[in-house]
């Protein structure tokens, strides 16, 4: 049962033979396959690593221009409102001081009116005091004296 | 092949001892086995490597699987530059001992089958290939600055050292061919005693140990050719 003859012999030619047939024959393209899967993995994974890190650079950058963007329309905002605010009060103040203008020159105008309607209202007085005074004594009185003393009462009537 | 002769030898496990030419005496149940392996094996890895695609299926991806398997035994005992050097030795010899030990717990319909490694001159012949192997190659890549390692850690070791290379290659072949050996003889064993069942149980272990075994004399394959590709 475990006699040694030329079977050992004949199975390390045989075991050999095998060896060279698939080494010389067979091997090569599926190890080169293998070599070649594993590479491409490999190159695979690390373009998909350099990938990602671009996308988060690019991500990085996209962010900071938002920011950028977005304060800078802050600024402009901020810049449009402080016009108008300043526009807004100059018109304020135009418009007080036409306002003020316009009352200024109405008073005025009224006191003008006042004036006059006093100097008229004081001539009419002026007469008809004179009239009822000469038509009390019963008498014309139309001396420039009697004018000048008569206007006097008067005054002191209406300015009493 | 072989089912009446070994009906006449009345052997358990018969050989087929035939004289082919004067005093060489040859085991042709050993060599059928032997040739029925290699072709199974060229075949297998044959059909894997025809149009080997980048994504693999079927046969392909049966044989990378071990191919992947072994590589990675390889690359660490060998490096890198000893993978691609031994790949295909070391894939042949872990395909032929799986298939050969599988080969002999095939249903016995027709065709006596056998383990090729259920002969001890098998497992020599293999585990020599591999000794004389480390020698010629453990030259080739380092000169002979490679029996440097016969006197490290000191010269006092070298018999040591001589009685491991005599050794290594003896208790190699006797562990692979006492593992199916003995698994066929109990396969047989069981058949006669308890014909259902149980050897059915016994031939699914066997299957297990015949992977474990080709495993096994690879790894210890991959550490004697280590010797030949470490750099001191």
């Amino acid at each position: 049962m475990v006699n040694i003859n030329a079977t050992l012999i004949a199975q390390i030619l045989n075991f050999l033979f095998l060896v060279f047939i698939l080494a010389k024959f067979v091997y090569k393209p599926l190890l080169n396959v293998m070599e070649a899967r594993k590479n491409k993995i490999a190159s695979d994974l690390e373009a998909a690593d350099t990938a990602k890190v671009e996308a988060e650079a690019v991500k990085a950058e996209y962010a900071a221009k938002l920011a950028d963007a977005r304060q800078e329309a802050q600024a402009i905002i901020e810049n449009a409102r402080k016009n108008a605010q300043a526009a807004h009060d100059k018109i304020m103040a135009e418009t007080k001081a036409e306002q003020d203008q316009v009352v200024a020159a109405a008073k005025e105008a009224i006191e003008l009116e006042k004036q006059k309607a006093l100097a008229d209202v004081r001539a009419q007085v002026i007469s008809l005091s004179m009239l009822a005074a000469s038509k009390i004594v019963e008498q014309k009185l139309g001396s420039e004296e009697d004018k000048k003393m008569a206007g006097e009462i008067v005054d002191s009537i209406i300015n009493k | 092949m072989g089912n009446e002769a070994a009906e006449h030898s009345g052997e358990l496990i018969h050989y087929l001892a035939t004289e082919v030419a004067p005093g060489f005496v040859v085991h042709m149940q050993t060599m059928y086995m032997t040739w029925i392996t290699m072709a199974i094996v060229f075949m297998l890895i044959f059909f894997a490597a025809k149009n080997p695609k980048m994504v693999p299926s079927g046969v392909q991806n049966v044989v990378e699987f071990f191919i992947d398997f072994l590589n990675e035994l390889m690359e660490g005992q060998l490096g890198i530059k000893g993978r691609k050097y031994m790949a295909p030795f070391i894939i042949t010899l872990f395909m032929f001992i799986f298939i050969s030990n599988e080969l002999g717990l095939l249903p016995q319909v027709g065709v006596h089958w056998t383990s090729p490694t259920n002969d001890v001159n098998t497992c020599f012949a293999l585990s020599l290939t591999v000794a004389i192997g480390v020698h010629i190659i453990g030259i080739c890549q380092k000169g002979f600055s490679h029996y440097k390692h016969y006197v490290s850690p000191s010269p006092a070791f070298l018999p040591l050292h001589l009685l491991d290379e005599l050794v290594k290659p003896m208790t190699m072949a006797l562990r692979l061919f006492g593992n199916i050996l003995a698994g066929e003889i109990l396969l047989i064993v069981l058949y006669q005693l308890a014909p259902w069942i149980v050897p059915e149980l016994w031939v699914m272990f066997s299957l297990v140990i015949g992977f474990l075994q080709a495993f096994i004399f690879t790894m210890l394959t991959l550490t004697s050719f280590a010797l030949a590709f470490a750099h001191h």
